[in-house]
């Protein structure tokens, strides 16, 4: 026994020795262009490797590119291209020159530029500023952080203030209690002792903007470009020579649902085709959350957000966008009224006792939840077994039904009833012995 | 009616009689409606509380990772999007696609060569047809098949409360005009060649070529294969009907209508001239073998 | 009815049938002979509108024939030499000359089809599946799809090839029976036996050309080289065929058993002189009839002279 202990502690250890000799991927310095492109959502960064010879890019809408000497490596725990750039990160600065926007190439200076989400009732309030607006938007953000920090500081100083007057009030009034002093005034001076306010950050930005940088902005029309980089002393980058492909959504402006199952919170899905079916099998109730959706060339989205992915080019397929504001969703189940369903906060709770589990509950601000945020903001969707086809719909703030947001809940279990179909599948076969047993008797020789 | 007109009418009812008295047919009907059977009654096994997820079955496991690795997850997505049945037509056609077109190749080769084909010649029929004979049985059984796998689809979906989408029923359609071009190609690979065999080859080999540039085009695979691929692909796509079945599908999905009429009469003249090829081919090279 | 004028088919270098020129008369059994390659095949594919000739010209019924003339191809029904294997065995045979009877628009075909069966003898398996013929069976069902539309020309290709003797007959009696009745019949066979039997004219293809056309007895009295006259007696002496010999219309005579062999010029008639001589020497003759040439020997004659006439030039065609 103590043998076999000894072998399968060597075994283990030889086991993670291996991980000493596992082969370090191979860094390699390369020119990549380096891109910030607008998704439909946000700005999301990818690069174009050397032996990438195609960018793909949203069209009509401002994207970043650098150029610039990193390390590239492929990392194969997750099967894809990635850039070291802390090793090796070497901008270049130069000209591009774009073709086939014109009759002749143009060539494009690195611009500064900055870029920025407001806060509004929609979430994509984008904005990108160039030249000096784009120094203005930053110092803009800048003073309002500036701001805000001094108030921090100002905040600070005035608790601490407040606390230490606070517990000196309290000490005094102990002391003259026990002293058997009338404490009336200092009590109600420590009633009217109030809190500071905590200072508030600022709320203008979803996404605030970044620090000024330079970088090539494309927003080109929908079609194919090449680029070439020209270093600063006019000669052509070798390796340079990109095609861009630029392309729009075929269709915008359709709803999606975000489902939401009571029992997988943290796992939500998603229905995205417009003439889809839910089907579920009524175990737990749904919380939805619809959202725009936008549909792009498979291939091309997946290229733009990550250089070397892979895509269907022949498929079309469904980004989620953001989520509709101040939606309501029109609930409908057979022989009963629609009801009409609105966001509400929740709050997941774990299940008390030995059990593992949670449960969504109503948010309660005021009561149990007071001080905490909620969970999940979503429409919830009561589901009972008994209830085979749920319909839904959901309308804007302005009571406007949404075109494609039409979506069927269906409640699937498996039953044995089923087993008819396996009878209808094989009744061909019964068919047959009737036609050849008549064809038999009628020519029997 | 014109004498090939009767002709073809008089041989069409002899040969749908014999396939409705041969087992043949009702084998792969029922070969396909137990296919359909199977995966619909596995995709209601893989649903659970959040809906449809394959990897809670294992046939469906098994043919979703296959169906990704291939063509990507928006695929699959899309094709389960609205239940199992879309998915479930394709399979469940396939065996009696495959019985009627095979069949119809095996036996022109094998009726030219025992002198079937030239003793039909001997009176007022020719050639042309005895093929468009084979055609419209081939077209008839089709059109049973579908309209008998579309009420056992809807049964099965009323008993476990699936329903039929608008996906499932453009695809239903073009699938039937599909046919009728492959249905063509067979005849005219019966006649190029001299025998069953050949034939046989010829057919599978057309379509599996159409296939592969069709899936090459359609797949993930980057780089150099696919870039192929396309190139085959538009070369190839003019003469191929899974271009026209694609592209009826691909305009449908946008609600373009008139586009997918177009699709199906597209794929109807790619059948007319491929049939008339065929036609010249049999004139040309007689009806012996 | 039918002619044929230069008729060619080339098969790339290869003359498979050269300049043919064929006259089937109106209401004849023609006959056509010719070994394997001869070029038999090739030319009844053109007949029937098969095989397109290379060149020459083809007359149906006093018209130009081509496939396109289908009011020309109803008038011909046509028994190949073997049903195709396997096919429509699924049919009973009125089922099968019911296909036939309505791919040629008969109308009220019934009828017709109750008197043919009846006719070849097989109106008792009108019901019963073709896949359970016999051969024969087979071969006389073909027939009777073959007249269904009661076609002026009627092409038999090897009709009984492989039958048994009562089958042999049935054929030969439906064939004669319906000349009878005015049909023009196209015979191609290897039987010779047969085809003497019922052909009032022949046609002998070899090597692609037309070596003899003619009427059946004028073919074979022009190809006998002498006469033969055969006397059978009650006994042979044994001297007696050297005493014929010196008779002077004798060119040789033999004897064979009780027969005696007298061979005499291709003129006149000397059967009489010859039962004299014979009754003047005590001897009976129990018959006395002249021997022609067989259309096998006349066969053999015309094909062997042309192979000892390629051969004498070294085989060049």
């Amino acid at each position: 026994m103590k043998v076999l202990r000894i072998a399968a502690a060597a075994l283990l250890l030889l086991l993670c020795t291996g991980v000493l000799f596992a082969d370090v991927p191979v860094r390699e310095e390369q020119f990549i262009y380096s891109i910030l492109a607008f998704n439909g959502r946000d700005y999301a960064g990818t690069f174009a490797r050397e032996e990438a010879d195609t960018i793909y890019l949203v069209a009509d809408v401002d994207n970043f590119i650098t150029v610039r000497n990193v390390f590239v490596y492929f990392w194969p725990i997750t099967q894809d291209w990635k850039t070291d750039t802390s090793t090796l990160n070497v901008p270049f600065e130069g000209t591009l020159e774009l073709g086939g926007r014109q009759a002749e190439p143009e060539k494009l200076g690195m611009t500064p530029y900055t870029y920025y989400n407001i806060r509004g009732e929609y979430e994509l309030n984008w904005k990108v500023a160039k030249e000096a607006e784009a120094e203005a938007a930053w110092q803009h953000y800048q003073g309002l952080m500036d701001a805000y920090w001094r108030s921090v500081s100002e905040y600070y100083e005035k608790r601490a203030a407040y606390e230490a007057m606070l517990n000196e009030l309290t000490i005094t009034i102990t002391r003259m209690r026990n002293e058997g002093k009338d404490v009336t005034a200092l009590i109600d001076a420590l009633r009217e002792l109030k809190a500071p306010p905590e200072p508030q950050y600022p709320t203008e930005y979803i996404v605030p903007p970044v620090p000024v940088q330079k970088a090539f902005i494309l927003n080109l029309p929908v079609g194919e470009y090449q680029i070439r980089f020209f270093t600063e002393d006019g000669q052509i980058m070798e390796g340079s020579e990109r095609r861009i492909v630029a392309f729009e959504k075929r269709r915008a402006e359709a709803i999606g649902l975000e489902v939401i199952p009571g029992d997988k919170w943290t796992r939500p899905v998603e229905s995205k085709t417009p003439a889809s079916v839910l089907y579920i099998d009524g175990s737990t109730d749904l919380y939805i959350r619809p959202f725009f959706q936008q549909e792009y060339n498979d291939l091309f989205y997946e290229k733009m957000r990550k250089n070397d992915a892979k895509g269907n080019p022949t498929l079309m397929k469904w980004v989620r966008i953001q989520q509709v504001p101040r939606a309501r969703v029109e609930v409908t189940r057979p022989s009963l009224e629609s009801q009409m369903v609105l966001e509400e906060p929740f709050y997941v709770e774990q299940v008390k006792g030995a059990a593992l589990g949670y449960q969504i509950v109503p948010f309660d601000p005021e009561g149990k939840h007071k001080d905490r945020e909620p969970s999940l903001q979503a429409f919830h969707v009561p589901i009972s077994k008994d209830q085979r086809v749920i319909r839904l719909r959901v309308q804007d703030k302005e009571g406007q039904y949404l075109p494609s947001s039409q979506r069927q809940i269906r409640i699937v279990t498996p039953s044995r009833i089923g087993i008819v179909s396996l009878i209808l599948a094989v009744l061909p076969l019964a068919v047959m012995i009737i036609v050849m047993a008549r064809r038999s008797r009628r020519y029997t020789s | 009616m014109n004498h090939r007109a009767h002709a073809t009418t008089v041989l069409a009812k002899r040969r749908i009689v014999e396939t409705l008295i041969s087992p043949g047919f009702y084998v792969a009907q029922t070969i396909g409606l137990v296919l359909a059977y199977l995966l619909v009654a596995g995709f209601v096994r893989a649903i659970d509380s959040s809906g449809f997820d394959y990897a809670l079955n294992p046939a469906y496991e098994l043919i979703g990772r296959s169906l990704v690795g291939a063509f990507g997850a928006t695929f699959v997505e899309k094709l389960f999007s609205e239940g199992p049945f879309l998915f479930t037509l394709y399979i469940a056609f396939l065996p009696v696609l495959l019985y009627l077109a095979v069949s119809s190749v095996f036996r022109f080769g094998l009726e030219k060569k025992v002198g079937a084909l030239e003793l039909i010649t001997y009176g007022p029929a020719d050639g042309t047809s005895y093929f468009l004979a084979a055609l419209i049985k081939d077209i008839l059984m089709t059109a049973i098949y579908l309209v008998v796998l579309l009420v056992f689809l809807l049964i099965a979906g009323v008993l476990n409360n699936l329903i039929l989408g608008p996906s499932f029923y453009s695809s239903l359609i073009i699938l039937f005009f599909l046919s009728v071009a492959i249905y063509s190609y067979g005849i005219f690979a019966s006649s190029l060649t001299d025998n069953s065999a050949s034939a046989i080859a010829v057919f599978l080999g057309l379509i599996l070529f159409f296939i592969v540039i069709m899936m090459g085009s359609f797949t993930v695979v980057s780089g150099y294969v696919r870039n192929l691929a396309s190139v085959f692909a538009w070369i190839i796509k003019w003469i191929s009907p899974l271009f026209y079945w694609d592209l009826a599908l691909r305009v449908v999905q946008v609600g373009n209508w008139g586009m997918y009429l177009v699709g199906i009469a597209l794929l109807l003249v790619l059948s007319a001239v491929v049939l008339l090829i065929s036609h010249l081919t049999i004139k040309a090279r007689g009806v012996r073998s | 009815m039918i002619q044929t004028k230069n008729l060619t088919k080339r098969y790339g270098k290869f003359t498979a049938v050269d300049q043919v020129n064929l006259n089937i008369p109106a209401g004849e059994i023609y006959g056509f002979l010719g070994p394997n390659g001869a070029g038999k095949t090739s030319t009844i594919m053109m007949l029937l509108g098969i095989v397109k000739p290379t060149t020459g010209e083809i007359r149906l019924f006093d018209e130009p024939y081509s496939p396109k003339r289908l009011d020309l191809r109803r008038r011909i029904g046509v028994v190949p030499e073997k049903h195709p294997q396997g096919m429509w065995t699924w049919m009973t045979a009125g089922e099968y000359l019911q296909m036939f009877a309505e791919l040629f628009g008969l109308e009220d075909s019934g009828k017709r089809i109750d008197h043919l069966l009846e006719r070849v003898g097989l109106a008792e398996v009108k019901n019963k599946k073709f896949s359970e013929f016999s051969r024969g069976m087979v071969q006389k069902l073909s027939i009777v799809r073959a007249l269904l539309h009661d076609p002026d020309i009627l092409f038999l290709d090897e009709p009984i090839s492989g039958l048994d003797p009562f089958g042999v007959k049935q054929i030969r009696d439906l064939i004669l029976e319906e000349n009878r009745e005015g049909r023009t019949i196209f015979i191609s066979s290897h039987i010779l036996s047969e085809m003497e039997k019922v052909c009032q004219r022949v046609a002998i293809i070899f090597s692609g050309k037309l070596m003899a056309e003619d009427q059946m007895k004028s073919l074979l009295t022009t190809l006998a080289k002498d006469r033969e006259i055969h006397v059978d007696l009650e006994e042979l002496p044994a001297d007696l065929a050297a005493k014929v010999k010196t008779l002077d219309f004798v060119q040789d005579a033999t004897g064979e058993e009780k027969t005696l062999i007298v061979k005499v010029p291709k003129t006149g008639d000397y059967r009489k002189a010859l039962s004299k001589y014979l009754i003047d020497q005590d001897l009976v003759p129990l018959s006395i009839h002249e021997k022609s040439l067989s259309l096998e020997e006349a066969f053999v004659t015309i094909t062997k002279e042309n192979i000892n006439l390629f051969a004498g030039i070294g085989g060049e065609k």
